[in-house]
Formats: C-alpha cells, sequence, structure tokens
C-alpha cells in the first residue's frame, strides 16, 4: 500500500497525483473504504465447528436409531450405541456454546424468550428440547444396563420413561439440530455464507449424518458390537449418503460462485479440498465401494469424521475470510446476488 | 414517534466533535493509538466502542495537475486557463462522513438477537439491554452495516444508542449537539425524510447533481430491511463510503432454508430406509 501511495504522488513523466483514493489512484481499482472490511466477521472460534460437527452426528445417530426402530429393526448393540451417542454429543454440545458466549455466566438468556425468526434462538430451543428427551432416553438405557444399580428410581426409570415413544418424538427436534447449524451461519450478511440459504442446511444435515453413520458403523466395528445386518445397512446408507453430501456440496459451490473463493483459498483449501472433498469423500468412498472389510469399514469412518469436522472448519474460516474482503460484500451487496424478499422459496 | 439522524455529508468538515463528543457521553473507552497510513482517518471504522466514525475520502475532480501550478489561483478557485496550460478545477473535493448505526426499520440485529436483549425503544430505536445480552455475537455478522461488535475484556455487543438517556431527559444525541456545522440532524424521522429531500433539492438546484439520500428503501435500507432511521445525504456511490448500495434482511431467507431442509431431512430418512432392504 505505502509503495503504491509514494508512485503516485510523484509519477515519473511529472504529473503530480494528490490523492490515493481508490478513484483517483491508477493502481488501486477496487471501489471501497481503503480495503477496511464493511461487515464484521464472526468471532466464532473453534468451540463453534466442533459444536456444528457434534450436533450433526447427533442429529444423524438419531435419525438412524429412529428409522431403525420404525422398520422394527431390534438391535441392543445399536440401540445402546445410538441412546449413548446422543446424550454424549448432547452433554458436550452446550459445553462449548456457553464456552463461546461473552458472558458465559448468562447462557439461560438463551431460553428467555422464543423468537422463530432467529435460528440462534430456535437452535437454543432444539438444543435443549432433543438433550432432555435424548437424556431421558439414555436414562432409560442406563437401567435397563443396569448402570443405575438396582434401586427404586431405576425402577422408577423403567417404569416411568417410554423411550421407544420419546425415540420418536425427539426426531424433528434433533433434526433441527442437524440441518440447523447451517441456516445459522446463512442467515448472516456474510457473502459466502448467506448466498447459499437454500442449500445450508441440507448439506449440514447430509454431513451430520455421514458422521453419525460413520461414528455408529465405527463403534459398532470397534467394539466388535452389533448384528451382521446392522453393519450391512450402515455400510449401504454410508455409502449413498457420501454420494449425496458430495452432491450438495458441489451444488453448493455452483450456488456460491465467485463467492466460494475463500475455500479455495490458500488457508482454508487443505481444510476443504484436501480435508473434505478429497479425505472426508472420495477416500471413504473408494473404500467402502471395493470388498468389503473390518479394517478398511473402520478407515473409512475415521475419514468420514475426520472429513466432516475438516467441512465445518473450512466453512466458518472461509466465512471469516468473505466478511473481511469488501470487494465481496460489496458485489454481493449490489442488487441481484442478495436474498430479496421477493424472491421465491 | 420515532426519532433519528440525518447526516449531511456535504456540510461535514470532518473536525471529529461527534466522535469525541459520543465517546465522552458515554463513557467509551479508547481504541488504541493505530494510524491507518491511508488518511486522517484513525478510527477506520464503528465498532462496540467506536459509535461515530468520520470517513474521509479524498476525491478530487481534476486528477492531474500538469505544468506550472500557481497554487495562489489554485487556492482562490480561479477556473480561467492557466500559465503552462495547467488544468484544474480547483483543490477537488474532500469527502467526510459521519458514519453511525442506522437504527433500520426492520433491524437484522434485533431479528438476530436470541435473547431479546435488542429492543426497539419508545423512540422506535434500536437498542441493546446491557443487562440481558450475553455475548453471543450472533448479532455481528448480522447487522448488513458492520456497525455492532463485541467489546474485548468485556464480552457483550455495544452500539449506538442514538443517546437513549439524553432523549428520556428530553436532549438532542451528544453527537448532534456537538456537531458545529449541524451535518447531524437529529429529530422525528418524518421531519428528517423531508428535510433531506429538501436538502438534496437545493444542492441539485446548485448543480451538484450528484447528491441523493442513502438509507431509503431505495438505496441503502434496501432488500427487507425497509429503510433506516439513520439517513444520509451523500454525494458519491455509498461503496465510497464503506456502505452498501443493496443490503438485505438476512433473516429473509429463514423460512426457506427450514423448508429446504425438511425436504432433505425427509429424502435422508427415506435413503436410510431404503438401506434396510436386503
Amino acid at each position: 500500500m505505502s509503495e503504491a501511495t509514494s508512485e503516485s504522488v510523484q509519477q515519473s513523466n511529472g504529473k503530480v497525483e494528490t490523492s490515493h483514493h481508490p478513484e483517483t489512484d491508477p493502481k488501486r481499482k477496487d471501489k471501497n473504504y481503503y480495503g477496511i472490511p464493511p461487515i464484521k466477521r464472526a468471532h466464532w472460534t473453534w468451540q463453534i465447528p466442533i459444536y456444528f460437527w457434534l450436533g450433526g452426528i447427533g442429529a444423524g445417530t438419531q435419525l438412524f436409531a429412529t428409522v431403525a426402530q420404525f422398520l422394527g429393526h431390534e438391535d441392543e448393540a445399536l440401540k445402546r450405541a445410538s441412546r449413548y451417542t446422543v446424550l454424549g454429543t448432547m452433554l458436550l454440545s452446550p459445553i462449548l456454546l456457553i464456552w463461546d458466549l461473552g458472558r458465559p455466566e448468562r447462557f439461560y438468556n438463551m431460553l428467555r424468550i422464543l423468537k422463530l425468526r432467529s435460528p440462534m434462538s430456535t437452535q437454543s430451543w432444539s438444543l435443549f428440547t432433543f438433550g432432555n428427551l435424548g437424556g431421558l432416553i439414555a436414562a432409560r438405557q442406563a437401567a435397563e444396563d443396569g448402570l443405575l444399580g438396582d434401586n427404586p428410581l431405576s425402577r422408577l426409570v423403567l417404569r416411568l420413561i417410554p423411550a421407544r415413544l420419546l425415540t420418536v418424538l425427539v426426531l424433528p427436534f434433533g433434526l433441527f439440530v442437524g440441518f440447523n447449524t447451517g441456516n445459522l451461519i446463512s442467515a448472516t450478511s456474510v457473502p459466502i455464507w448467506a448466498r447459499n440459504w437454500m442449500l445450508m442446511g441440507p448439506t449440514f444435515l447430509t454431513s451430520g449424518l455421514s458422521t453419525a453413520l460413520s461414528w455408529l458403523s465405527l463403534v459398532l466395528h470397534l467394539g466388535r458390537w452389533g448384528e451382521e445386518k446392522t453393519l450391512r445397512v450402515l455400510h449401504r446408507a454410508e455409502k449413498a449418503v457420501i454420494v449425496l453430501e458430495a452432491v450438495l456440496i458441489a451444488l453448493s459451490l455452483a450456488r456460491m460462485s465467485r463467492w466460494s473463493r475463500p475455500l479455495f483459498s490458500k488457508e482454508v483449501a487443505p481444510l476443504f479440498v484436501g480435508g473434505t472433498l478429497l479425505g472426508g469423500i472420495a477416500a471413504p468412498f473408494a473404500l467402502l465401494t471395493g470388498k468389503e472389510s473390518r479394517s478398511k469399514s473402520v478407515l473409512a469412518s475415521v475419514l468420514a469424521l475426520a472429513g466432516g469436522l475438516a467441512f465445518r472448519f473450512a466453512m466458518i474460516i472461509a466465512g471469516r475470510k468473505s466478511a473481511d474482503d469488501p470487494e465481496a460484500y460489496f458485489t454481493f451487496a449490489s442488487g441481484e446476488s442478495a436474498p430479496q424478499p421477493e424472491d421465491k422459496v | 414517534m420515532a426519532t433519528g439522524f440525518l447526516t449531511d455529508t456535504t456540510v461535514c468538515i470532518g473536525c471529529k466533535a461527534c466522535e469525541v463528543a459520543c465517546k465522552q457521553w458515554n463513557q467509551l473507552p479508547a481504541d488504541g493509538y493505530e494510524l491507518t497510513g491511508d488518511s486522517y482517518d484513525n478510527t477506520g471504522h464503528l465498532s462496540g466502542t467506536t459509535w461515530r466514525h468520520v470517513a474521509f475520502i479524498e476525491n478530487p475532480k481534476k486528477r492531474r495537475l500538469t505544468g506550472d501550478v500557481d497554487l495562489v489561483a489554485l487556492a482562490e478557485d480561479v477556473t480561467e486557463p492557466l500559465p503552462g496550460g495547467a488544468e484544474l478545477d480547483a483543490l477537488g473535493r474532500w469527502a467526510f462522513m459521519s458514519d453511525v448505526c442506522k437504527h433500520c426499520v426492520e433491524a437484522p440485529c434485533q431479528q438476530a438477537c436470541p435473547t431479546g436483549s435488542i429492543i426497539r425503544n419508545e423512540f422506535d430505536n434500536v437498542y441493546i439491554q446491557p443487562d440481558i445480552c450475553n455475548g453471543c455475537g450472533y448479532c455481528v455478522p448480522a447487522c448488513p452495516y458492520g456497525v455492532i461488535s463485541q467489546v474485548p475484556h468485556d464480552g457483550r455487543a455495544f452500539k449506538c444508542t442514538l443517546c437513549y438517556d439524553r432523549q428520556r431527559d428530553g436532549l438532542e444525541p451528544a453527537c448532534a449537539k456537538a456537531c458545529p456545522t449541524n451535518s447531524i440532524m437529529f429529530g422525528e424521522v418524518e421531519d428528517l425524510k423531508q428535510l433531506a429531500e429538501e436538502r438534496v433539492q437545493e444542492l441539485h438546484d446548485k448543480g451538484y447533481t450528484q447528491a441523493y439520500v442513502w438509507g431509503t428503501p431505495e438505496v441503502g435500507g434496501t432488500g427487507g430491511i425497509g429503510g433506516n432511521h439513520s439517513k444520509f445525504i451523500l454525494m458519491d456511490e455509498p461503496e465510497s463510503y464503506n456502505l452498501p448500495k443493496h443490503p438485505f434482511l438476512p433473516q429473509e431467507k429463514v423460512k426457506g432454508g427450514v423448508i429446504a431442509s425438511a425436504v432433505a431431512a425427509g429424502v435422508l430418512g427415506a435413503v436410510v430406509a431404503l438401506a434396510f432392504r436386503d
């Protein structure tokens, strides 16, 4: 910058220029205010992408568990793994989210009101509901497993908690937690996120389901638990969902068009291209398509899980870069590209 | 009754009295001694601790001064041919603009706020209740003008309150009070709207046809925001002042996103169910 300025003040032909405003400085074609970002980026640090990842795993696990129950597939190992997984993710998620607050001691204000237009508000409420109902289901499971001991409380839990009914009731809240992680970031002024408002939720949910299936498959394989059929179903579902995830990411990139550039920048490309596209989608798919074997399945699961985490970090960091780029925001907020009220859903 | 600002940038002299008055009245902490090296603007942008910011835009009309320039003639605004074939039309224009929270009619920050901390007060201003805010930071990327930010070491988000406390006592906001050229005008939005139109007409009549009002439902308050209670009279493209031409309400698409996601959830459920078939 300083170099360009000193040159433009006294050019070699003797012509004097008095300004380095973008309009008058021949070296600065960009039309903005000294390159200062016109919008502020989100402060979100590492807790948020990890929460997005855990929330996706919880949501996908619940989807698989509910479908299995609905189709009458009674595999005790699957039931146990999925119920404890939901409990685990829903214990960690609020901790990460509260940690990220500027005033953590006031976390309860999140449940002060319900605002349907604020994805952050609906996210808090769905997380609250999913976590509590999931906790009840897991308590029932713990009582069945004898973890609560043989006491009146345990008998009360077994008698009072209708786990099968709750497994159905909790699903919409679980799914909401899963896709709302995407809708949450798209309801901002950040070009790369806002541009993709329609596919952000579906992409995050699909990626969440992919990581959830991988997680269940990993746990059942490592513990040598679960029926043969469960593992077969997981294997098939993993493969199909990875394909869907790849399609949705491709469509998202097409929709983001020029504003997707931060995903391919020097800092984010290793996470997005290397971690997500190659490591989290292409490699697991290749491992899953060949001859089935336990070790290949385990490796595919680990890669898909890591890829899901890389995808969330890539999206958050790309959003930061997108918000810091005046050119991206001004081209986005100059007319047709931004979402308009009269747009059809 | 809705109150707001009209900032007429054509009479702003860049004295930064508004910045100082705002900092003093609202007891805002210093931002450090940062030198941008770009212009006399070392504040840079609005933030949680800077609720008024004067932008300095250097914008000469004639770009080149060639030959033997008579600087005295230049300063005296002489327009007849100058010796040595020097070309000029005065010293050009140095634009200043005192930026502030836009107090949107449909405020994206208010819609984003999950705690209900951001409200519209009795003056129809967008106000953050500091005793409710828990510092989630979601209003920060929601703002299409980059007004709000979280204050370090405090954690909460802050922005211009339109001097809620002063208004309750029947006083005008500190920045408007301090402005020596009346570039910052405070009053009822309807009055200010009329004043802005009259002022733009006056400028057009004087030959400054590039003057326009920014912050209306046509420019600067577009895309579902429905206009701003803080309006500006600008002389250049909004981007030169670091303002978007057609910002949008980010929450406009929340419903659409949820519907699309629900469809996706149905499809994924079906895919998982199909995987159960042997």
